[in-house]
């Protein structure tokens, strides 16, 4: 406790020690300084500070030089830099003081736990000046009698430091004060210069760490002058080729002779002339220019410098122009025609057209232009004369030889005559080897001229277009040249250029070329299409360019043509064709074709185009077609004769002859008739060929024996015809249901009573044959009209029917008589059929079998417990699977199939046509 | 005359002359343009009536052209060294009366100043080429002038300018007199110079 109260107390001891416990007047003493106060060190150099602390803190704080620390910016310098002098100095030493950095401060560490600043001071390192290079000087004339010096030079390096430079100046026996620069350290301006004293002067550079002299100048300030230039410049003509200049100088005789340059131009030119320096190399107030231009308007200017070239030129003068007066045109008007020989045979339309002559030549304002016509072709040589102001003139001449003579006339005077010679034909020698050359932004034209003399050219061009005439443009080239620049020529665009010597005695023909000062690539491509497509090969078609589109030459175009997923092929085709071929395309594929016109600086392509080449080449679907249709036709034909031989054979099948009932004769139906058994034709037992068709069904009978084999006989006819009609019979099997089978039944019962009974007509003959090679029973043979016969048969059923069939029957007829009812004209099929439905829920104990025509499989089976009708079921399957027999009705009572002949004669009907009630 | 045996002597002595002929003749030109300053800023005009000047040789001699080149040189010496104490004066005396106002008068006083110091120093530089130290500038000065009304002060720079003027004149004709080459001078070409 006792030691941190000593430590406390102590260091405010110290503390207000070296915050200065003792305070004098308002100053501050500290415990120890630092020396150097302040410096201002070299840099690179060394340098060596010492801390010396005043004996007063050493009494009273134990501080000693063993307890300093130096810093440097708050970091604290090595100690191996330290020194300790005695017990109160300690230095510090920096062998480079580049890596100073201020303050430099002592510190105190008392009993080293506080640190305690002592003293600080601030070190300026920097460089002493260079000596100062490159001095100049230049004397301005301000005004008449002002002079002002301006001295310049090389300061050098930067020295970090505040260097101040000042010009020294003076004559050897007398001082001048100091020139100090302002704001800069490289220049000075001295305002008053006194002339023809040599004047020494030297600029001085100095800051803390030295001074620096630069090599004295000695010299007169009047061969540095750079003096104002002359004013107040006049210009006034004297001549048509000379103006005289005035001008004041600023500079008086006594103090400077001066020598001049005088420049001068054609206003709105840039080029300077200027007079030749001798001229003007001595002092003087004017000059006359001469050979100038007449009626020319000229800008003068001018400078001066001392007349002994020491010193420099003023700036040149403000400009002063003037012009020259008139003077007559120093030439004729160059002058040109074109004939217009179309209107009549016998006389020309001439446009006489003539340049405006240049300002240089004009030398004036042209007034009026006199034209002079002479026709050479008459002996009278008449004369015409016009005085026109325009340059052109149209005259209406007959064919002929004329010289057209036309003078500029100024204020001043006339020009020489211009002559042009116009004769009847121009059958001269023409220009040979006609070419273009572009040369920047001209049009070079150069020709190999004729044998004969030519005394000029005449050069017509004019920019082809196809929006627009051809005007032209024409120019006269001395005889002796063989070329010119055409001059404002446009680049892409296409000119025709004209050639034609002038003789003294006629006209060449005239040569014509067409140029491109520059070309470009056309402006579009050509649009392609097909002309003609076929199989292997397409026709393309394509307009040229026009003229405003091609921009240059078209020196070629190329046909650029692929498949969708194949490689282009490349064509070049001649610039002058319009259509090209294509050959060894794939039949039945997508071309796409696009065309580039080619200039000599670039292509352009156009829209792309596609076709598609035909699948078939040409006559090929000729080639295929025509023997088609010729097989076709010897097919039809081969058809129609078979047809035609087997006509009776489809008749048959197709449209078999029904009998017309009102035509039967029911004689023939007649029991009596002793052909019934005997049957040994078909004639004989089917007259008049009424019956072209008969269906036969064999029932098989029980009792096989009880046929005789004569009673077959007949039979077997009958089968042979039915084997080739099964088909058809059985499909008309349906027709089975137009009758009862009951009746049929009832009929072969009662066969031997209703033969005898002469009431009776026979109806039919069933042929009753057995089971395959069994006998049949009998043979009936069922007239199609049964109309009258029906109600005797209906009562002949009456009469046989008995029992227990006689109610089934009944309530099958109400049945069948309940659908004729109400569909007397449906087919027979679709009837059955309804019955079919009837039975299924109606019906019990009752068979109905339908087969149809092309089914072997059994219908409605619905018979119970008996044995005999499950055998006849099967017999009847049997026949089906033989598709010959298709019993309608099978009777319950199995005592009628025993005793029955087991036989049934469905007729043969046709669909739609008889139909039994 | 020993020191323009020498080439490098001869040359100097013409460069003198070249450039002290054309300082006078700048400084004759000054003066005159100074004078139409001056009248017109003191309110004098040319028909103001000045005395000879005292102090100051004047211009005007007899038998000038007998006269030896170091008669002329020490005549033009003590002329201008009294030109030179004069303008001082009249400068100081215009600093008095105008103050700092009339910059433009006191500059063109102060520039012709110059030019009179300066073509003294040509003197005395070619009295040195003619092997003559130039004497001492004790008692070659006007004597110390009595104080003069301000009338008479203007009047006596009008008179000092004037006479300035003549000397510059006659010190243009002394040194291209003093460029001929004489016996004992060389061959040097003389100087087409005039004022």
């Amino acid at each position: 406790m006792f030691s941190g109260w000593n430590w406390v107390a102590y260091g405010f001891y110290l503390l207000m020690n070296v915050c200065s416990l003792e305070a004098s007047g308002g100053l501050v003493q500290s415990c120890g300084h630092i020396i150097p106060e302040s410096p201002v060190l070299a840099l690179g150099s060394n340098f060596t500070a010492l801390c010396i602390l005043n004996e007063s803190c050493l009494d009273f704080g134990n501080i000693y030089a063993n307890q300093i620390i130096w810093k440097i910016k708050n970091k604290v310098v090595p100690k191996e830099q330290y020194r300790e002098i005695n017990r109160t100095v300690s230095s510090v030493t920096f062998n480079d003081t580049s890596s100073l950095t201020t303050p430099l401060t002592c510190n105190i560490l008392a009993d080293g736990q506080i640190e305690q600043n002592i003293y600080g001071i601030t070190v300026t390192v920097g460089l002493p000046p260079e000596k100062p290079k490159n001095l100049s000087c230049i004397v301005h004339q301000v005004s008449k009698l002002i002079y002002r010096m301006i001295c310049t030079w090389d300061p050098g390096r930067h020295t970090f430091l505040d260097t101040q430079f000042r010009v020294k100046y003076r004559w050897p026996q007398e001082n001048f004060p100091d020139c100090i620069p302002k704001d800069v350290n490289n220049s000075c301006t001295i305002p008053d210069v006194h002339f023809f004293v040599n004047l020494e002067i030297w600029v001085e550079a100095a800051n803390a760490l030295g001074k620096a002299e630069s090599d004295p100048l000695v010299l007169d300030p009047i061969d540095i002058v750079k003096p104002l230039p002359p004013h107040n410049l006049s210009v006034s003509s004297v001549l048509p080729t000379v103006l005289k200049l005035s001008w004041v100088n600023l500079i008086s005789i006594p103090v400077m002779k001066l020598k001049f340059n005088i420049r001068y131009r054609i206003v709105g030119d840039t080029t300077w002339m200027e007079v030749p320096s001798e001229d003007t190399a001595s002092p003087r107030t004017s000059f006359s220019v001469q050979g100038l231009q007449p009626y020319t308007e000229y800008s003068f200017s001018i400078r001066c410098m001392k007349e002994d070239g020491v010193g420099y030129w003023s700036e040149w003068s403000e400009e002063k122009t003037g012009i020259t007066t008139e003077d007559k045109p120093s030439k004729g008007p160059p002058m040109w025609r074109i004939i217009d020989a179309s209107q009549s045979q016998a006389s020309w339309t001439v446009h006489l057209m003539w340049k405006a002559l240049k300002p240089s030549e004009a030398n004036g304002v042209i007034l009026q232009y006199e034209l002079t016509v002479r026709d050479k072709s008459s002996l009278s040589h008449a004369l015409e004369k016009y005085n026109v102001t325009s340059t052109n003139l149209t005259l209406q001449l007959p064919n002929g030889t004329y010289e057209v003579t036309v003078i500029a006339q100024n204020r001043v005077g006339a020009s020489p005559p211009s002559v042009l010679l116009i004769p009847a034909s121009n059958s001269k020698d023409p220009v040979k080897n006609l070419r273009t050359l572009p040369k920047y932004d001209k049009l070079w034209v150069g020709w190999t001229p004729p044998n004969s003399y030519v005394l000029k050219y005449v050069i017509e061009w004019c920019l082809v277009s196809s929006s627009s005439d051809c005007i032209i443009e024409w120019q006269i080239a001395p005889g002796d040249v063989q070329g010119i620049d055409l001059r404002g020529i446009k680049p892409f665009k296409c000119y025709l250029i004209t050639v034609y010597p002038l003789y003294a005695d006629g006209q060449g023909s005239g040569q014509s070329v067409k140029a491109y000062l520059k070309q470009d690539r056309p402006s579009k491509g050509p649009t392609v299409q097909t002309k003609k497509v076929g199989k292997a090969e397409a026709v393309l078609t394509w307009n040229h360019l026009t003229v405003d589109e091609q921009n240059g030459f078209i020196r070629n175009y190329t046909i650029l043509y692929k498949t969708i997923d194949g490689n282009e092929t490349v064509v070049t085709v001649d610039p002058s064709k319009t259509e090209y071929t294509l050959s060894s395309l794939t039949s039945d594929t997508l071309y796409t074709v696009r065309m580039m016109a080619s200039t000599d600086n670039g292509s352009r392509s156009g829209p792309d185009f596609t076709f598609t080449t035909q699948k078939f080449g040409k006559g090929e679907i000729e080639a295929i077609v025509v023997p088609v249709c010729l097989a076709f036709l010897l097919i039809v034909l081969l058809g129609v004769l078979f047809c035609f031989n087997k006509r009776d054979l489809i008749k048959k099948h197709i449209w078999p002859i029904v009998p017309d009932p009102s035509k039967s004769n029911i004689a023939q139906w007649s029991p009596q008739v002793p052909a019934k058994h005997n049957i040994s034709s078909k004639d004989q037992m089917y007259p008049e060929g009424s019956f072209t068709d008969v269906s036969v069904v064999e029932i098989e009978a029980d009792d096989k024996k009880s046929f005789s084999e004569q009673d077959l006989k007949p039979f077997d006819l009958l089968k042979k015809e039915k084997s080739t009609s099964e088909g058809h019979s059985s499909g008309i099997g349906g027709s089975s249901c137009m009758s009862s089978p009951r009746q049929s039944v009832s009929d072969s019962d009662e066969g031997e009573t209703t033969q005898n009974t002469s009431s009776t007509v026979q109806y039919s003959t069933v042929v009753l044959n057995g089971y395959r090679d069994q006998t049949p029973v009998q043979v009936f043979s069922r007239s199609e009209s049964t109309q009258p016969l029906l109600d005797s048969e209906e009562r002949s059923e009456d009469h046989t029917g008995g029992g227990d069939s006689t109610p089934q029957r009944q309530q099958y007829f109400r049945q069948n008589g309940g659908q004729d009812e109400t569909s007397t004209d449906r087919p027979c099929f679709e009837r059955t059929k309804q019955i079919t439905h009837a039975n299924e829920g109606d019906l019990v104990g009752f068979v109905q079998l339908q087969i149809s025509g092309q089914s072997s499989q059994p219908l409605g089976l619905g018979m119970e417990k008996n044995n005999q009708e499950a055998a006849l079921s099967n017999v009847l399957q049997t026949n089906t699977e033989g598709q010959t027999v298709i019993p309608e009705t099978v009777e319950e009572n199995p005592l009628i199939v025993d005793e029955m002949p087991k036989s049934y004669l469905p007729q043969t009907v046709r669909q739609g046509g008889y139909m039994p009630q | 005359m020993a020191g323009a045996d020498s080439p490098s002597a001869a040359l100097r002595r013409r460069d003198l002359c070249a450039r002290g002929i054309r300082l006078v003749g700048k400084m004759r030109s000054d003066v005159i343009d100074l004078l139409d300053t001056y009248m017109e800023r003191q309110g004098l005009d040319a028909s103001a009536n000045v005395a000879a000047v005292e102090g100051v040789p004047p211009a005007a001699v007899e038998r000038w052209d007998e006269q030896t080149g170091t008669q002329r040189l020490l005549e033009n010496l003590a002329a201008y060294r009294a030109f030179r104490a004069l303008l001082a004066q009249m400068l100081e005396e215009q600093r008095e009366q105008l103050g700092e106002a009339d910059t433009a008068l006191g500059r063109a006083l102060a520039a012709v100043l110059l030019q009179v110091s300066a073509f003294a120093y040509h003197l005395e530089e070619l009295l040195r080429l003619e092997s003559r130290s130039p004497p001492s500038e004790e008692g070659d000065g006007p004597p110390p002038q009595p104080r003069l009304s301000l009338f008479e002060q203007k009047l006596r720079g009008l008179g000092v300018l004037r006479e300035l003027a003549q000397w510059a004149l006659r010190s243009a004709r002394d040194l291209r007199q003093l460029a001929k080459p004489g016996p004992g001078t060389g061959s040097a070409p003389s100087l087409a110079e005039s004022p």
